[in-house]
């Protein structure tokens, strides 16, 4: 039984593991978002009520004397402290997309391939599936996803020349949250991407056109027949049957194959759920939809006849895909005016630096600090885990051993303490 | 007044609390690592090489149901986080399941942030160890090695079916199951296919194994290259020995030559134009593959034969893929293959020690840094050739 692209996409971790309908996606970031909530708001209650004892404690002891007055006054000072405004389940989800948007323009900078860049920006959509942006902040965890990104897929730069590509980076800052993001991704590396997809149907498409396409095995037509229907094709979708010539049937083809890459996979695509929801197949498809609907469903009538209920079945599922993708606010068809597109990218510009803004406010005062806190884990686990301890010790005091022995056969042993004059 | 207002607890406020609610992901890989018993008592590991240590374990629900648990070792030379080779054998695994590929159960972290791998508990030994235990006491047929060659290609034509290279494949990174069952293991060094363009190592393969596209500095190469590995090993299996050793990278190059000949354009197109083509040997050698195995490769037969020199063409261009070598009448000619369960075992093998000397031997000695790429690359010295 020969194995198909099915078969080995229901292999794959992005299938078995991150792969959702709209139902699931949206309880996943209640939980998240609630979470969040709740311990946002605890660890900024407990530190304000230690922040507020250690105003009391320093007034009682620095002024003794009217302690009774201040000291009174305190509590209802602590009690006019606003409740903590924290980010809605949309609030996040807006947030992760435009740190993926960023993701995007840091990987054309990073001068990544494409795939690359696109496996970064998964990785950060993923992790934000189960942490919450008010947890981990947006663009530090977006610079580790892309440094990982770029280590898994055979294009590590090192990380010094990594961080120097930023002002103000340092390299513990990327490195510090590696190891919670890869546990954040559930220690799946391998992301699936549509862009090889879109390029073999348009390869697929291109040979139609020429007449050499061999026609799939349900297929009653020839290659001839193919090429005749495909050279018929109305130009819009509801137009009228026209003819073309080859060369202006591959110049279409091509047109469309860039539209698709360019404005949608490129774009839309990494930034919204799309990887989540459909797999990559479903997306190059939409994506083409979007970019040239008759040559689309052209090539779809050529796999599935129209008249089986997969077809329609595909079609619609296309369609919602499609809806999702040309959603997005990159995405720019022809028609629109530059007015527009101008209102469009004007109003999500205010919208992001309002959530942003918003954010700051209600930031975990727990997880500020991820280079500290990562430290302190390591601390706690070395105590925790005996065994480790235990052979950590034992290299330690060997290395010293070895250090000891060393400087002694440079310097000669160390003076005895008597010989040491007045101390 | 003073007594009421000092409360013992403002002394750790601040701090963040331990106790307190940990992220979701942290309870995820809680559970995942709950669902596993692991022996780590001193003494009884299964092995333990520069790269990792491997536990034997078994699943909490089921104690019958044994695994290996490889726990990677921090890296201290390695200094952009996590070293890449344990990413690598996690990324692949993760994607592959097939009865011929080692399996990976799960992957969870210690609060020390080191990964453990939970892997398929595999006793019965290695190919290596096969074709290498004297034949006195372990005697096979031609059909017990096609039964074994089929679940190899197997495997083989599954990974690249999934658009991934192994890149070390050789007698000890295929091991055997319980059941007699081949599984190809040790995927740090693999990677997807590349995209058309772009570079990449060509120092990767154990020497023994590694095909001359790489030999002569290919920048390019795809999937013919497990191919020429497993042709190696095949012809290992027969002839129960090395095939092409070699003491050094050099040596290798002319190891290859002298049995399948010196390369020229007619043989190989654009063989002329790789890097170190012009090391080849002057005068150029002929090929003795032919008459060699003739003599050697009785276990074949003529349409074994064909398929393994299929294997071994040495154009990569001209080198059967995987799939083409399963889709040969070999497998269904006479004689017919043995049954699993009735294949000859490695004398002894089943043992507990055995495995984690398997699991963990790949990496052994190996790689520091950038892990066994640049290792391999390091071995790899034409430099003082050149002149």
């Amino acid at each position: 039984m020969p194995l198909t692209e099915d078969d080995l996409y229901r292999t794959s971790t992005q299938y078995k593991y991150w792969s959702f309908t709209s139902a699931q996606l949206a309880t996943q970031r209640e939980t998240t978002n609630l979470q969040a909530t709740e311990r946002v708001k605890a660890n900024v209650a407990r530190q304000r009520a230690a922040r507020a004892r250690s105003q009391v404690e320093s007034a009682n002891t620095s002024d003794a004397g009217s302690g009774v007055e201040t000291g009174g006054n305190t509590p209802l000072h602590l009690g006019a402290e606003k409740e903590v405004n924290c980010l809605t389940v949309a609030e996040e989800k807006k947030l992760v997309d435009t740190f993926c948007e960023r993701a995007l323009e840091l990987g054309s900078f990073l001068k990544f391939p494409i795939d690359v860049t696109a496996t970064g920006i998964q990785f950060l959509r993923r992790f934000y599936l189960l942490n919450s942006p008010m947890t981990y902040e947006p663009q530090t965890i977006s610079r580790t996803a892309m440094f990982l990104a770029g280590k898994l897929n055979n294009h590590n730069v090192g990380i010094e020349k990594y961080v120097a590509k930023f002002p103000k980076v340092t390299a513990e800052q990327v490195l510090a949250p590696e190891y919670l993001l890869v546990q954040g991704l559930r220690f799946h590396f391998q992301v699936r991407h549509p862009f090889h997809g879109l390029k073999g149907g348009h390869l697929e498409m291109m040979e139609m056109a020429r007449g050499n396409a061999a026609p799939a095995p349900h297929c009653t037509e020839t290659r001839e027949e193919l090429q005749k229907a495909m050279l018929a094709l109305p130009k819009h979708a509801r137009g009228n049957p026209q003819p073309w010539t080859v060369e202006q049937m591959e110049k279409r083809i091509t047109q469309a194959y860039g539209f698709a890459d360019k404005r949608i996979l490129k774009g839309p695509a990494q930034l919204t759920d799309a990887y989540f929801l459909y797999t990559p197949s479903q997306i190059w498809l939409a994506a083409h939809l979007l970019a040239d609907e008759p040559l689309t469903l052209f090539y779809l009538s050529t796999k599935a006849p129209p008249t089986s209920p997969l077809h329609e079945k595909l079609l619609a599922t296309l369609r919602a895909c499609a809806a999702l993708l040309s959603a997005h606010h990159t995405y720019k068809p022809d028609t629109l005016s530059a007015a527009e597109k101008e209102a469009r990218d004007k109003l999500e510009k205010e919208q992001v630096s309002a959530l942003i803004r918003k954010l700051k406010h209600c930031r975990d005062p727990d997880k500020m600090d991820l280079v500290k806190l990562n430290a302190a884990q390591k601390r706690d686990a070395v105590r925790a885990d005996g065994e480790l301890e235990e052979s950590v010790a034992k290299r330690r005091k060997v290395q010293r051993e070895g250090f000891e022995k060393q400087a002694d056969d440079f310097w000669g042993p160390e003076l005895k303490k008597e010989a040491n004059g007045t101390k | 007044m003073l007594q009421s207002t000092r409360s013992p607890a403002s002394t750790t406020a601040s701090s963040p609390g331990p106790d307190g609610p940990t992220d979701l992901s942290q309870q995820i890989n809680d559970s995942v690592r709950h669902r596993f018993v692991i022996d780590t008592r001193p003494g009884h590991k299964l092995g333990e090489g520069t790269y990792a240590i491997v536990f034997s374990g078994h699943y909490r629900t089921d104690p019958t149901h044994l695994v290996a648990v490889k726990r990677i070792k921090k890296n201290a030379d390695y200094h952009d986080g996590i070293a890449p080779d344990a990413f690598r054998e996690i990324q692949f695994l993760s994607e592959l399941s097939h009865p011929n590929i080692i399996t990976l159960h799960a992957v969870f972290s210690t609060k020390s942030q080191t990964l453990s791998l939970v892997l398929e508990h595999l006793p019965g030994g290695d190919l290596e160890q096969l074709f290498q235990t004297p034949r006195d006491q372990l005697a096979y047929s031609a059909s017990d090695f096609k039964a074994w060659a089929l679940m190899l290609l197997r495997a083989v034509a599954f990974i690249h079916a999934s658009g991934i290279l192994h890149r070390d494949i050789k007698g000890n990174n295929i091991l055997i199951a319980a059941d007699n069952t081949l599984k190809l293991a040790d995927f740090g060094l693999a990677r997807a296919f590349a995209e058309p363009g772009r570079n990449m190592t060509h120092q990767v393969i154990t020497r023994f194994y590694r095909p001359p596209e790489l030999l002569y500095g290919a920048m390019h190469y795809g999937a013919a290259v497990d191919v020429w590995s497993t042709g190696v090993v095949l012809v290992e299996l027969c002839i129960r020995d090395f095939f092409l050793p070699a003491n050094t990278d050099v040596e290798q190059f002319h190891v290859v030559e002298h049995m399948f000949g010196t390369p020229t354009e007619e043989s190989w197109p654009g063989v002329s134009s790789l890097p170190f083509y012009n090391l080849s040997s002057a005068p150029p050698k002929q090929a003795q593959w032919r008459a060699w195995a003739g003599a050697r490769l009785q276990m074949l037969g003529g349409d074994g034969l064909e398929v393994v020199s299929g294997m071994l063409a040495v154009d990569p261009r001209r080198r059967w893929s995987a799939e083409r070598v399963l889709r040969h009448a070999y497998w269904g000619n006479e004689p017919q293959m043995t049954r699993k369960e009735l294949l000859p075992r490695v004398p002894g093998k089943g043992g507990k020690k055995k495995v984690g000397e398997d699991l963990k031997r790949g990496a052994e000695g190996e790689g520091e840094g950038e892990g066994r790429v640049e290792k391999v690359a390091r071995k790899l010295d034409f430099g003082s050739m050149r002149n």
